[in-house]
């Protein structure tokens, strides 16, 4: 105990380590009426840092040439060591993201914290799910299995439906005219590192935004649940009285990330093939498409509006409209009150659009 | 009684993130670590006329490399070609009937015994037997 205290002082003196722990851990107070909901963050950061860590071990084994691949991630399941236990991680961990992800906006979207001042963390935290999309997509192609390959076929023919310049765009996502060893080439590049390095620095860019408003207050069990910013000037949102981050909240946190392990371990140990088809066992074959071919299932309720509209361009505008209207939130829902039983048009709006996107989703599945 | 209820959860926590570090460590280790592959399976097939009078051949064996030499009086010689100084590969010389590093300029025979230069020892000797004109190594 004597050296560990030693040490630490011998730090401290240096660059002042107990200041910055009493300013932004133990003097860093948050609402006394915090919720678990606001963990979600914490394990979406954990799950990112399992997926840089699982992903940066695959790339040892990995060969991003369309005549090795689907052999050398064969060899990381049937050969290598704990292979499996790797790739079935990193895969049923990006489903989880995804996951985590929409529980993380929907929290945010029913308690109202997208509202002003926060519509920056809002449009950062958007992008960041865009983000996540693109790498869950771009990283779909790598195994190059028959659902690799027909599902990316598939969503990158759908830019083709843009006026003038969608075929000249599919062509340039896919580096030919059609899904081939181009394609794997720059979806590698963007899944490996363009994209993940994009996801930390919006990351930071998260953490940074939500430091500087302060976090955000939950509307449950207060008087007044409405938003008090005036907007005329800069207010940091401080809690006196609350709780400390650390101990108390970073213990939610342990919690909450500790759960989000059981469940994943769950998938990863009694069901590691839940988010995968037959066509993923079966080596690329751009001369023989498979029937049935389904994305995954965040996207396929995309995948059905594209099928309800028999103009493609149609479809893509919808979607592209409903995206549009969820960036825009902040703006477009201008009201002060943040309690959800107090806004009733948002509530009928928000369960409206879930309700639609889950009936879409299972209507893709079984069409 | 505070502080042994302390000291015991502290103790289980603990163990727990030491139990947890192993979980994950001993995959990730046992991930890493080179694929071993059977000893027994090591065999290197050579047709006796791929090694000429004076000449040599280098061939893969055990995960590293070997060769081969026949001595201008008929004798085969199978030898490590891995330098016993810092590991690089020794090249044959026709002309002189023996071995060089390149890396740091030591010379062997053709036996493998050292001439000259830094190598502490010989190159290991390897265990073969030629039958109806192929050579097993291993």
């Amino acid at each position: 105990m004597g050296l560990f205290k030693r040490l630490t002082d011998w730090i401290d003196f240096r660059i002042g380590v107990r200041r910055i722990v009493a300013k932004e851990l133990t003097g860093y107070l948050l609402p006394a009426n915090i919720n678990a909901w606001y963990s979600m963050g914490s394990i979406l950061l954990f799950i990112f840092a399992m997926q840089v860590m699982t992903g940066c071990l695959l790339l040892i084994y990995y060969v991003p040439d369309a005549d090795k691949a689907f052999k050398s991630v064969t060899v990381i399941m049937n050969d290598v060591p704990f292979g499996w236990l790797i790739r079935m991680c990193h895969a049923v961990g990006s489903n989880m993201m995804v996951l985590v992800l929409l529980f993380h906006m929907l929290s945010v979207l029913f308690m109202g914290s997208y509202k002003r001042p926060r519509e920056l963390n809002w449009l950062s935290g958007f992008i960041l799910f865009n983000l996540v999309m693109a790498t869950s997509l771009t990283g779909y192609l790598l195994p190059w299995s028959q659902l690799s390959f027909w599902a990316t076929t598939v969503a990158t023919n759908s830019v083709s439906s843009i006026p003038v310049i969608g075929q000249y765009l599919v062509e340039f996502l896919r580096g030919g005219k059609l899904v081939g060893p181009p394609t794997l080439g720059r979806f590698y590049a963007l899944h490996v590192a363009v994209i993940p390095i994009a996801i930390a620095s919006l990351v930071g860019a998260h953490l940074f935004l939500l430091k500087r408003t302060g976090v955000s207050t939950p509307p449950f069990g207060l008087k007044e649940s409405a938003n008090q910013w005036q907007g005329d000037d800069y207010r940091y949102e401080d809690h006196p009285g609350g709780i400390p981050f650390f101990p108390n909240y970073a213990l939610q946190d342990a919690v909450s990330v500790a759960l989000y392990l059981t469940f994943f371990l769950t998938v990863v140990f009694f069901d590691p093939y839940l988010f995968f088809t037959r066509e993923s066992f079966i080596a690329a074959d751009p001369f023989q498409t498979p029937a049935h071919i389904k994305p995954e299932w965040y996207f396929l309720a995309n995948y059905q509006t594209l099928k309800i509209f028999s103009n493609e361009f149609i479809g893509l505008s919808v979607q592209g409209m409903a995206m549009t209207c969820l960036a825009l939130l902040p703006f477009i829902d201008r009201g002060r009150e943040r309690h959800p039983l107090k806004r009733p048009l948002f509530m009928t709006a928000a369960i409206g659009g879930i309700l639609l996107w889950v009936g879409l989703s299972i209507w893709g599945h079984y069409s | 009684m505070n502080e042994g209820r302390r000291k015991f959860l502290g103790i289980c926590l603990g163990g727990a993130a030491a139990s947890a570090a192993v979980a994950v460590g001993y995959p990730v280790y046992r991930y890493l670590a080179p694929l071993q592959k059977e000893k027994s399976a090591v065999k290197v097939v050579i047709p006796e006329q791929e090694v000429p009078v004076g000449g040599a051949k280098f061939f893969e064996y055990a995960g590293s490399t070997a060769v081969l030499v026949r001595e201008h009086d008929g004798d085969l010689v199978a030898l490590s070609a891995v330098c016993t100084h810092l590991g690089c590969i020794v090249q044959w010389e026709k002309e002189k009937q023996g071995f060089i590093c390149p890396c740091h300029a030591g010379l062997y025979t053709a036996e493998g015994a050292v001439i000259s230069g830094p190598p502490p020892k010989p190159l290991a000797k390897l265990p073969f037997v030629v039958a109806n004109g192929i050579i097993t190594v291993g």
